[in-house]
């Protein structure tokens, strides 16, 4: 083919060779990679490259004319695209293929290859010419993309898979508690419940999912107080705890339910049902009212012969006469402390009952705040010879709570700044107001507490270690104290350093100002 | 030194006995009671100017007599000094009309103070 020379088509026609340069031209600037192969040469050859499949790969034109165009695969021949092309040549089809193919540096590039068969008259395929575009770009972002894809599938599975995991595995957790469960949606049709609601209320899962609440079991779940709590409380008060509903049930008697109720309020599917726990307290309520019965009688009949006892024991320092051995009116002296610690330990034991069980009844009426404590500390100066109790500060005249429990937290801080400061000789009281709160607080110059233990000082029966043996107590002060405190709505609390002494103070909220300012 | 009569209604011996040696001493007469039924016809008996009554006994309990004895137009004025070791007992008292209360185990010179107040009062 000697029309063909060095890549240029040379006619003796002038028109022709001009027209034919614009076309050169032309195919030189085109972006793709245009290349012409004779097929009629043996292992099809290229012919013909324009400038821009030089610059997609790499090579420049005297190592392309002649090549088979193979030679950009490289070393990567198998690709199925290769058996696609060799078809088409074969067949003397057209066709349009992605194939990996690299450049004279070895980088990869995507081709996007359209190849069709140029035929003369007779139908021989003489020529064959290939269009390449560079896609690499896009092939990135495609591959990219199924990756992603790929990535985020197997994300969906695993999480489905979790999900569904997550699913039974919060469902067995549903099954196993010891608590009824409910789902109501938001007309308060029961969606689900859980087994032990099954076994408490003696029903199956047919003649409960899918009714309506108040319906059940022939209305017997038609109670005002839950009706109160789903309709009234629950729309304003999300969610509502500890709610307590007694019910006599027709067939399984008295039921005393304290309840937890909570609507979703998340968007969604899940929105607005309502989640119901009951924890049925009717034994455990029976049998704290009786503890609390069984320590209030034992506390009563064990006072009375103390009272006996207490009684003789004063009859007989009366009548000691002034003449009697010291060491025997020692021994008088000292018997009638133990009575009073023995008399003390039988209140608290009843005291510490009542409150563990939140039986402790408060009695609030309003009384002088700052004279109740007065008169505590003096008490309690008066039977304390080793310390002075200095009381400085003004809280409140005027202080709506239970005296007596007051009076008791005051006098056990009082008794433990004594106790627990042998080689001092002064307690501290200080009275004040900060912000609507009324503060007192009682600070000592003993041994202190260590910082690890002075949250512990508050629980029932601990007392620190080095303390067990050198002074006599039970460890529930504190703890009745700290409850005391809590049921008027304060808190108490301990600010200490071991060897220079400690700080108990409580604050109580004052009530709002309704009572006018003094 | 006094002829005034105090009435002193306890289940508990110890507590009679006890009571009885520290107010004898004070000079006043004694009724002790044991058994808080006869107590009715022992004040119509004795004539006692004040009663020192405990509030837990059986059968008939503190409370109830002193509501009965609040009722009656005769005892309604009749001073009562409530002894008792229950920790509600100040309320009780209070509610069923009591002129004191004192709670067990009490100070022996608490307790002769308040009787000589009530008395004299
Ligand atoms: C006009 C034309 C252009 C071609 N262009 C390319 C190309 O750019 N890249 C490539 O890998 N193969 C290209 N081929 C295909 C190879 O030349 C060859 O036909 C293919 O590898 C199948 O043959 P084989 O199995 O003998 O290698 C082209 C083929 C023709 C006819
Ligand atoms: N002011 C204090 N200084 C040092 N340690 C204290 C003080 N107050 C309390 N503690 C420590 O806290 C422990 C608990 O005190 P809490 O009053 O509860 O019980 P207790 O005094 O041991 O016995 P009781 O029940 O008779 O009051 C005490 O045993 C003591 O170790
Ligand atoms: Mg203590």
């Amino acid at each position: 083919m000697d029309s063909l020379n060095q890549g240029e088509f040379s006619f003796s026609n002038d028109t022709i060779k001009q027209d034919l340069s614009l076309l050169i031209q032309a195919l030189d600037s085109s972006i793709s990679g245009i290349i012409l192969t004779d097929n009629q040469q043996p292992d099809n050859p290229i012919i013909y490259c324009n400038k821009s499949f030089e610059r997609m790969t790499g090579y420049a034109r005297h190592e392309i004319i002649g090549h088979n165009c193979r030679f950009l695969q490289k070393e990567d021949r198998n690709q199925k695209e290769r058996l696609l092309l060799r078809k088409a040549v074969e067949d003397g089809a057209e066709c349009v293929v992605e194939i990996r193919n690299y450049q004279k540096n070895g980088t990869l590039f995507w081709n996007e290859l359209y190849m069709s068969p140029i035929k003369n008259e007779q139908g021989v395929v003489c020529y064959f010419i290939g269009v390449q575009n560079d896609i690499t770009r896009r092939k990135k972002a495609e591959m990219e993309l199924l990756h992603q894809q790929e990535i985020m599938e197997s994300q969906i599975r695993q999480r489905t898979k979790s999900l569904k995991e997550s699913e039974d595995y919060l469902s067995s957790i549903v099954q196993t508690v010891r608590e009824s469960l409910v789902v109501l949606d938001p007309a308060f049709k029961v969606l689900s419940i859980n087994d032990h609601f099954l076994k408490t209320f003696k029903v199956s899962k047919e003649e409960t999912e899918g009714k309506l609440l108040y319906e059940l079991g022939n209305g017997q779940w038609d109670i005002p107080k839950l009706k109160e709590l789903l309709e009234n409380i629950l729309p304003t008060n999300n969610p509502v705890e500890e709610f307590e509903v007694e019910h006599d049930f027709p067939h399984i008697g008295k039921k005393l339910m304290l309840l937890n109720a909570h609507r979703i309020e998340l968007e969604g599917q899940y929105k607005d049902r309502i989640l119901i726990a009951i924890e049925d307290i009717t034994d455990r309520r029976e049998i704290e009212r009786r503890k609390d019965d069984f320590l209030s009688i034992a506390s009563h009949e064990l006072k009375t012969p103390l009272t006996t006892i207490k009684g003789y024991v004063q009859i007989m320092q009366r009548l000691m006469p002034d003449s009697a051995d010291d060491k025997f009116k020692d021994i008088l002296r000292k018997t009638g402390i133990y009575v009073e610690r023995l008399n003390s330990l039988i209140a608290e034991l009843l005291d510490m009952s009542r409150i563990q069980t939140g039986n402790i009844e408060l009695h609030k009426e309003e009384f002088d705040f700052d004279k109740a404590i007065h008169e505590a500390v003096e008490n309690i100066q008066a039977a304390t010879k080793t310390h002075r109790i200095i009381i400085s500060g003004k809280a409140t005249n005027n202080y709506a709570g239970d005296e007596s429990h007051i009076v008791q937290v005051i006098n056990n801080l009082l008794s433990n700044a004594v106790k627990y400061a042998p080689e001092s000789n002064e307690v501290k009281v200080y009275l004040s107001r900060v912000s609507n709160f009324l503060k007192v607080a009682v600070t000592d110059a003993g041994m202190g507490i260590k910082i690890e233990d002075q949250k512990r000082i508050f629980d029932r029966f601990f007392r620190v270690g080095e303390i067990q043996q050198r002074f006599p107590g039970m460890g529930i002060g504190l703890y009745v104290c700290d409850q005391i405190i809590k049921n008027h709505g304060g808190t108490l609390w301990v600010e200490s350093e071991p060897g220079k002494g400690s700080t108990f103070s409580f604050t109580l909220p004052l009530e709002e100002r309704n009572t006018n300012e003094r | 030194m006094s002829d005034k009569t105090i009435l002193i209604c306890d289940d508990d011996e110890g507590i009679l006995d006890m009571l009885e040696l520290v107010l004898e001493e004070t000079g006043y007469r004694i009724v002790p009671v044991k058994n808080s039924l006869h107590i009715y016809d022992e004040i119509e008996k004795q004539n006692p100017d004040l009663i020192l009554l405990d509030l837990w006994m059986p059968v008939l309990s503190g409370d109830q007599v002193l509501r009965t004895l609040r009722k009656n137009p005769d005892t309604r004025a009749l001073p009562v000094i409530v002894i008792s070791a229950s920790r509600e007992g100040e309320r009780i008292a209070n509610e069923a009309g009591a002129n004191s209360f004192l709670a067990k185990p009490f100070d022996l010179e608490m307790l002769v103070n308040r009787v000589n107040e009530m008395i004299a009062a």
